[in-house]
């Protein structure tokens, strides 16, 4: 995909920059309002992720750029603002999400993710793995054509970890995609745990479960 | 009491008092009145007696062959009469007035007799004109009962007439407090505005409440510029430091002893990231930067938040039990905030309950109310700490438990913000958290 980054901040574009790169696209980092308008006007892009802060104006004009010359391409606002207004204008304003600084890069992915699944009409989206068939776009998951009940967290968790599969995933970044800033708890990356084990414990009586791996000190990795 | 009611009380009993003033002195002044009255009368008809005199001679009342005989009349209810005799002697002095029993046709009545010495062909005659006290009496009691019917009629009406002049004259105070102060819970909902009013004080009113509320609400503003501002720059290098660790932390080449470190940073960025996001949190709420058009339904946020933590209560060995949770919608709420409060409850009573402890959540509705209870074994905070807390004047860090000490802050926060009553009790060895949704009317 080709995504236009309009972000002034140099250190945090070249880090999402290098992220998306790394994830096999192709990324047009940008420091300005101007700048953004014009490579809007010219080239094509799949995805624009948008900083509101910008030296010369709001991010939130560019909505406007998008929606003339980029019919097809989705907006994912990024910002360190925290007004409410911002929110609800900017989602007015055609954003697909809109995703509050300081966050995971995965969760970055993530949020592209779901709105890839979401426009391309919810198609069926399944993943084989291990004999367990998880759905990302229904919270099911199955075992040679058995539901398995899991709770919602539970298969927030396991979606997650599927979209990053091959990645090791602190627990850090799992809690911070499960709860976002909503509990102020230090134990809530061992709350982790407690929804790992009981993932592994619910698919486990189905079938194996290895491909959930413990990445001793670290997190969880899930091969595929 | 309203201002109103006052003024209308106050005008009432005024009145009242003037209407009892009357009613006591009333009987002797009107007494007083109809006798000067029937006075009058009874000497405008001495007048009348005089002419006809006059026009038909003595002779005519009296007779010539009988003078002594002298001459009486009274009409048919002897309501009236008139007598006039030679005169006895000096009985009288000239124009005397004065009550009297009269005995006519063998009855006994009292009069108010007018009495005169009169002179006609040499002679003196005596004239006495009477009116009988009943007739007076009458007529007394007939005017006392018209004015005192006038009068409760006019105070009546005068309560009548009050009342609207005075809901009138306090019509532009009751709209500026409505709303300029009562209507207004965030100083973002003001709207300058004036009142009309001819009242000169009502109108300073006006003018001082409006300019107190722009000062406030230019507060505000400045606040939330602030908080705009001062987490984009917090934020902004949390992120590029959460970003380039994330980066780091993806090298599959990394040894134990750097992932290890990594780590730690990582935990060091995120108890930061977390004081910051709860620190603006605070802020924001405090300056009313969220919106409140939401719905909230309690019965699935606690079903949720039950679902979400029963298995990490029982992997502590914690029995997280739920008592009955009635169904209710508290509208015109913001729904994160709702979540993230109770949450918080929840989240707090699993680390502070004991060990095999328990746990219970319910939801019960009353008439005026919603009540979603939290209550775990454990030990509980120190109530002069608590009011503390609220009041924003502590945090509770806890170092053993690696808390930020902001949860019960933020707690306290959103439920003032968010109109919702709590209340954190600990009883013996019992801790209570109660969050009381109120039920409009």
């Amino acid at each position: 995909m080709r995504i236009l980054l309009v972000e002034d901040e140099r250190a945090l574009a070249k880090e999402i920059s290098d992220f998306l790169q790394s994830e096999h696209h192709v990324v047009d980092a940008v420091s300005s309002k101007k700048m953004a308008s014009e490579n809007l006007a010219v080239n094509s892009y799949d995805f624009a992720l948008v900083d509101l802060g910008l030296p010369d104006g709001d991010g939130l004009d560019l909505l406007q750029d998008v929606s003339r010359y980029q019919k097809d391409a989705s907006v994912i606002i990024l910002t360190a603002r925290t007004e409410v207004g911002d929110k609800i204008l900017g989602l007015e304003s055609g954003a697909d999400d809109y995703l509050s600084k300081p966050f995971s890069l995965l969760e970055l992915k993530a949020r592209m993710q779901a709105i890839i699944r979401r426009k391309s009409g919810w198609r069926k989206d399944v993943i084989q793995l291990g004999g367990f068939e998880i759905h990302l776009n229904e919270p099911l998951v199955a075992f040679e054509g058995q539901e398995i009940k899991l709770t919602k967290k539970e298969y927030i968790l396991l979606q997650f970890m599927l979209i990053n599969k091959n990645r090791v995933l602190n627990r850090f970044q799992l809690a911070e995609h499960l709860w976002g800033d909503q509990l102020d708890d230090e134990y809530q990356s061992n709350y982790i745990d407690v929804h790992v084990k009981n993932i592994r414990k619910k698919l486990g009586a189905y079938g194996q479960v290895e491909w959930l791996e413990t990445v001793r000190g670290l997190g969880y990795k899930l091969i595929g | 009491m309203k201002l109103f009611h006052k003024l209308l009380i106050f005008n009432l009993l005024g009145k009242g008092l003037f209407l009892l003033l009357f009613l006591m002195s009333g009987p002797y002044l009107l007494s007083y009145l109809i006798l000067k009255n029937t006075d009058r009368q009874l000497i405008e008809k001495k007048s009348e007696v005089l002419a006809l005199i006059t026009a038909g001679g003595i002779e005519s009342f009296i007779s010539e062959e009988n003078p002594e005989e002298g001459f009486g009349s009274y009409n048919i209810l002897k309501e009236e009469y008139i007598l006039l005799e030679k005169s006895a002697g000096e009985r009288f002095l000239e124009d005397s007035i004065f009550v009297e029993k009269r005995i006519i046709e063998e009855e006994e009545i009292s009069y108010r007799v007018y009495a005169d010495l009169i002179e006609i062909n040499g002679e003196t005659y005596l004239l006495e004109i009477g009116r009988s006290l009943s007739t007076i009496e009458q007529i007394e009691t007939i005017f006392y009962r018209i004015a005192i019917g006038i009068l409760f009629s006019f105070l009546a009406l005068s309560f009548f007439l009050d009342s609207m002049i005075s809901k009138r004259i306090m019509a532009p105070f009751n709209k500026i407090i409505q709303t300029k102060i009562a209507r207004i819970n965030e100083p973002q909902e003001f709207h300058d505005q004036s009142i009309q009013s001819t009242t000169q004080e009502f109108e300073l009113l006006d003018q001082a409440i409006s300019e107190m509320m722009k000062r406030i609400q230019k507060s505000f503003n400045q606040e939330r510029v602030f908080i705009s501002h001062a987490s984009h720059e917090l934020k902004t290098p949390i992120s590029v430091l959460q970003s380039k660790l994330e980066a780091i932390f993806g090298d599959e080449n990394l040894s134990p002893y750097q992932s290890e470190k990594l780590m730690d940073m990582q935990n060091t960025l995120q108890k930061m990231k977390k004081s910051v996001n709860a620190l603006l949190l605070l802020s924001k709420v405090n300056n009313a930067q969220f919106i409140k058009t939401e719905a909230a339904d309690l019965k699935k946020i606690l079903e949720g938040l039950l679902e979400d933590w029963v298995d990490i209560a029982d992997d502590r060995g914690i029995v997280l039990r739920k008592i009955g949770v009635d169904p209710f919608v508290f509208p015109q709420t913001n729904f994160s905030l709702c979540q993230m409060m109770i949450q918080n409850g929840l989240s707090n009573a699993v680390k502070y309950v004991k060990e095999s402890g328990e746990i219970s959540l319910s939801g019960k509705k009353y008439d005026d109310r919603y009540e979603v209870l939290i209550e775990n074994d454990g030990e509980g905070i120190d109530e002069k700490i608590l009011d503390q807390v609220k009041n924003g004047l502590v945090f509770l860090k806890d170092v053993t438990k690696e808390k930020s000490g902001f949860g019960l802050q933020i707690m306290f926060k959103i439920a003032i913000f968010l109109g919702v009553g709590l209340e954190i009790t600990s009883v013996n060895g019992k801790t209570r958290v109660l969050f009381r949704f109120p039920i409009e009317g």
